[in-house]
């Protein structure tokens, strides 16, 4: 709503501006053309009267020039009757000099023009240039009661003139006649009208033939003399007057007056001439940009509702992304195998943080069977949802593959083979996988286009990159063969995987980590298969500097721990050996909290076990390893001979059901071990006989051994 | 191990203290008499376990009474011994009192 409210008050703000300038602009352009209208109305109003009254006045002295023929004195009686026939007020008959020598008015005889300050005008008409001479109306210069406008015109030859004049009270009668009321249907511009009246009555001599019923005098017009009189000027020829606003005819107008004679004269120029064009075009333009500017708010105001439902969309879709995608990410998180694998043979510590929710980035460690377990970092293309699926698919397979043929090199060869016929998104993985014999401490490992490991022997000071040729990666191109290699792992050396997520991660100024600082981190960091894990971490994060990560990031050590670490002990092949194994066993045994059960059944396995060894195996020594396992909880004895192969769990059970005669004396050994133990495997490696014996601790001693020393 | 020998009335008691395993067992074996007896008892009570070494000189015991026409019995073991008889199918052999 406030947002609705701004736009709609910066609307009408930007409106009310561009109205009132054009309004002004508007205003100012009428204002100009009224004045420029009313100029020219008042001076065609000014000329047109002067004129008329001049060519009057010129008409009537030539027509007595013509008469009077030449310069001479007449009698007064004749210049009288001159002067009613011509309806002219005064008439006179100047010489050369400039003296009247003849008039109808006595008072003017013998008075002389030339140096006059007034009449000295009229001597132009003595040196023959000249033909007539005009003048305002005046005071006459003899007669104060009397004003007159006075017009000479030379005789031939400028041997002198004849001045006629015109007494003003006079005009009154004439200006009808002269003017033929022809200002009555005088338009100037389109409206613009003309007045004219008596100064002292007030009657109109002119008034707009429209308006002539309307008013008889200057007052029933409307015209105000009392406020306009200020404005009434005689004109000079230079100034037009001042404009003035006068409501005539119920109309404002725009006037100009001036006075000629006893007259007012005033050009009127209504105020719609001009100003209702500026109305008009406001009105037409104020709603014109009315329907611009407020439908121009109206859609932004819905641009706005749309881009903000849009935002709230967004932002409930991320939310449901997020969610989804954390589902993913647990999903995922379950897909890979516990981060930590400490086994009495090999410790693993690994970590994977993608980029996004889900990655495309995995480990794996897993079994391959008792003595082998596989570990392996990939990389798939790209990232995201989509990665991640063909992750897991990946995933399963290798695993699939590696646990039914064992050789690392084989199973990428099938598993590539696998890959390559699914691929329909036309992804691929690089990965690097190892096989450790936990027993012989020889890896052996195949590189399908992944970065190379580093392995960081035991005693030495810098980790190596393990960069033997590397396959191509997995997925990529179908029938590629994959070669293994394999290494000797001494006790302590520890085997560093990682993706590029490590490598290629940024810092702030987009510089990579590279493998000179991965290098680094590992030869620093502290030799256990976590701590290292931990460290190259530590640096890759302290790296970056909170840069986002590019890629997905996996991290996977192994260490190796040597046999020689456990309970193993090596004892000749002879009857006194079993009473010091069975001790060896007793003491481990004591020290894993082993309840009395167990430790019975593991002692009667044991007797069993070994005296077979002893008697029948040929065996030039034996050894006893003894192992707790925690999940789930109990013991594992490995009982390890180099005698000849034999594996007891081969042998038939002997028939327990014969009675004592018929009973075999032997054989039964064998089957109170596989009764008495919870598990009894057996294989064959190296030479050796390796038959591992697992009893579970199962529930807390007591129950199971109620019966104990009675 | 220890054991514990008397005889009364022809009859050969053992009892056998500790561990009956590979090691014991020629012991035990040791003190059964080749010659007749009416007959035989071990006494199992003191006895920790028995593997299959020391099943076979019981075993081997019962087939020498079954042959002379004595009897033998066997008295208290323990639970793990039993399970042990239990296992081997020797609980339907002997006399387990």
């Amino acid at each position: 709503m406030k947002r609705r409210i701004a736009i709609f008050a910066a609307a009408l703000g930007i409106y009310a501006a561009i109205l009132t300038a054009v309004w002004e602009i508007g205003t100012r352009q009428a204002r100009e053309k009224t004045e420029w209208q009313l100029d020219y109305g008042v001076i065609d109003f000014h000329d047109t009267v002067a004129g008329a009254i001049d060519t009057m006045l010129g008409h009537v002295a030539r027509i007595a020039v013509r008469h009077i023929d030449h310069v001479q004195p007449m009698t007064m009686k004749r210049m009288s009757e001159g002067a009613k026939a011509l309806d002219i007020d005064e008439v006179n008959i100047v010489n050369r000099n400039g003296e009247i020598i003849a008039s109808n008015d006595p008072l003017c005889l013998g008075t002389v023009m030339a140096g006059d300050p007034v009449m000295d005008a009229f001597m132009a008409l003595t040196n023959g240039t000249v033909a007539t001479v005009s003048q305002p109306f005046r005071t006459s210069a003899r007669n104060p009661g009397f004003r007159a406008k006075y017009l000479g015109a030379a005789f031939p030859g400028g041997d002198g003139f004849v001045q006629v004049g015109l007494d003003e009270r006079r005009l009154a009668k004439m200006l009808p006649a002269v003017l033929g009321y022809i200002f009555d249907e005088w338009l100037f511009g389109k409206t613009g009208f003309y007045l004219c009246a008596d100064v002292k009555t007030g009657r109109l001599i002119s008034n707009p033939s429209r308006h002539r019923n309307e008013a008889a005098t200057l007052e029933e017009t409307g015209y105000d003399r009392s406020e306009a009189s200020q404005y009434e000027i005689v004109l000079n020829g230079k100034e037009y007057g001042e404009t003035f606003t006068q409501t005539l005819f119920g109309e404002k107008c725009y006037c100009r007056a001036f006075l000629y004679g006893e007259h007012v004269f005033v050009a009127a120029l209504p105020e719609r001439e001009y100003y209702d064009s500026r109305n008009e075009f406001a009105v037409v333009f104020g709603a014109s940009l009315f329907v611009v500017i407020f439908g121009f708010a109206f859609f932004a105001d819905r641009l706005f509702g749309y881009s903000q439902r849009l935002k709230r969309f967004y932002a409930a879709e991320e939310a449901r992304l997020a969610k989804d995608f954390s589902i993913a990410k647990t999903i995922q998180s379950a897909a890979l195998p516990a981060g930590e694998c400490d086994s009495p043979y090999f410790m693993i510590s690994a970590a994977m943080a993608p980029a996004r929710e889900v990655g495309g980035d995995f480990y794996d460690h897993f079994p391959v069977d008792d003595t082998h377990e596989a570990f392996l970092v990939a990389d798939v293309s790209g990232k995201g949802i989509t990665a991640a699926l063909y992750m897991m698919n990946a995933k399963t397979l290798i695993k699939e593959i590696l646990q039914k043929c064992r050789d690392p090199a084989e199973a990428f060869t099938r598993a590539n083979a696998e890959l390559c016929a699914n691929n329909k998104a036309n992804m691929f993985l690089t990965a690097w996988v190892g096989v450790l014999d936990m027993e012989t401490g020889v890896m052996t490992y195949v590189n399908a286009g992944h970065n190379p490991p580093l392995l960081v022997r035991a005693g030495a000071d810098k980790p190596e990159f393990m960069r033997e040729k590397s396959g191509c990666m997995l997925s990529f191109m179908d029938g590629v063969k994959y070669k293994s290699y394999s290494l000797q792992l001494a006790s302590g050396d520890i085997v560093f995987l990682y993706t590029d997520g490590v490598t290629e991660a940024q810092d702030v100024q987009e510089r990579f980590f590279g493998e000179d600082r991965l290098a680094a981190a590992v030869a620093e960091a502290p030799r256990t298969a976590r701590a290292m894990c931990d460290a190259v971490r530590a640096r890759v994060a302290e790296f970056a500097d909170g840069a986002p990560p590019a890629d997905d990031l996996t991290v996977l050590a192994l260490e190796f721990k040597a046999a020689a670490e456990y309970s193993v002990c090596s004892f000749a092949p002879e009857q006194a050996s079993i009473a010091k194994a069975s001790a060896f066993v007793e003491e481990k045994l004591a020290e894993g909290e082993c309840p009395q059960r167990v430790k019975t059944a593991i002692g009667i396995i044991l007797d069993e076990i070994l005296s077979n060894i002893v008697r029948h195996s040929k065996a030039s020594g034996f050894e006893v390893d003894v192992e707790f396992t925690v999940s789930p909880r109990g013991v594992k004895v490995v009982f390890i001979d180099d005698g000849e192969p034999y594996d007891p769990l081969s042998h038939k059970d002997p028939d327990t059901t014969l009675s004592a005669a018929d009973r075999p004396i032997g054989g039964l050994g064998i089957l109170m071990v596989k009764k008495m133990a919870d598990e009894v495997s057996y294989r064959r490696t190296r030479n050796r006989n390796f038959l591992t014996v697992f009893k579970n601790f199962g529930a807390p001693d007591g129950a199971a051994a109620q019966g104990d020393g009675k | 191990m220890q054991i514990e020998k008397k005889i009364e009335d022809g009859i050969l008691t053992l009892k056998i203290s500790g561990r009956l395993d590979t090691n014991t067992s020629p012991q035990l074996e040791a003190e059964i008499p080749q010659t007749d007896l009416s007959g035989i008892v071990f006494d199992l009570s003191g006895t920790e376990y028995m593997s299959s070494a020391g099943l076979r000189v019981l075993l081997g015991a019962q087939k020498r009474m079954i042959a002379c026409g004595g009897s033998m019995r066997i008295l208290s073991p323990n639970a793990t011994v039993r399970e042990v008889f239990d296992i081997t199918g020797c609980s339907s052999i002997f006399t387990i009192e």
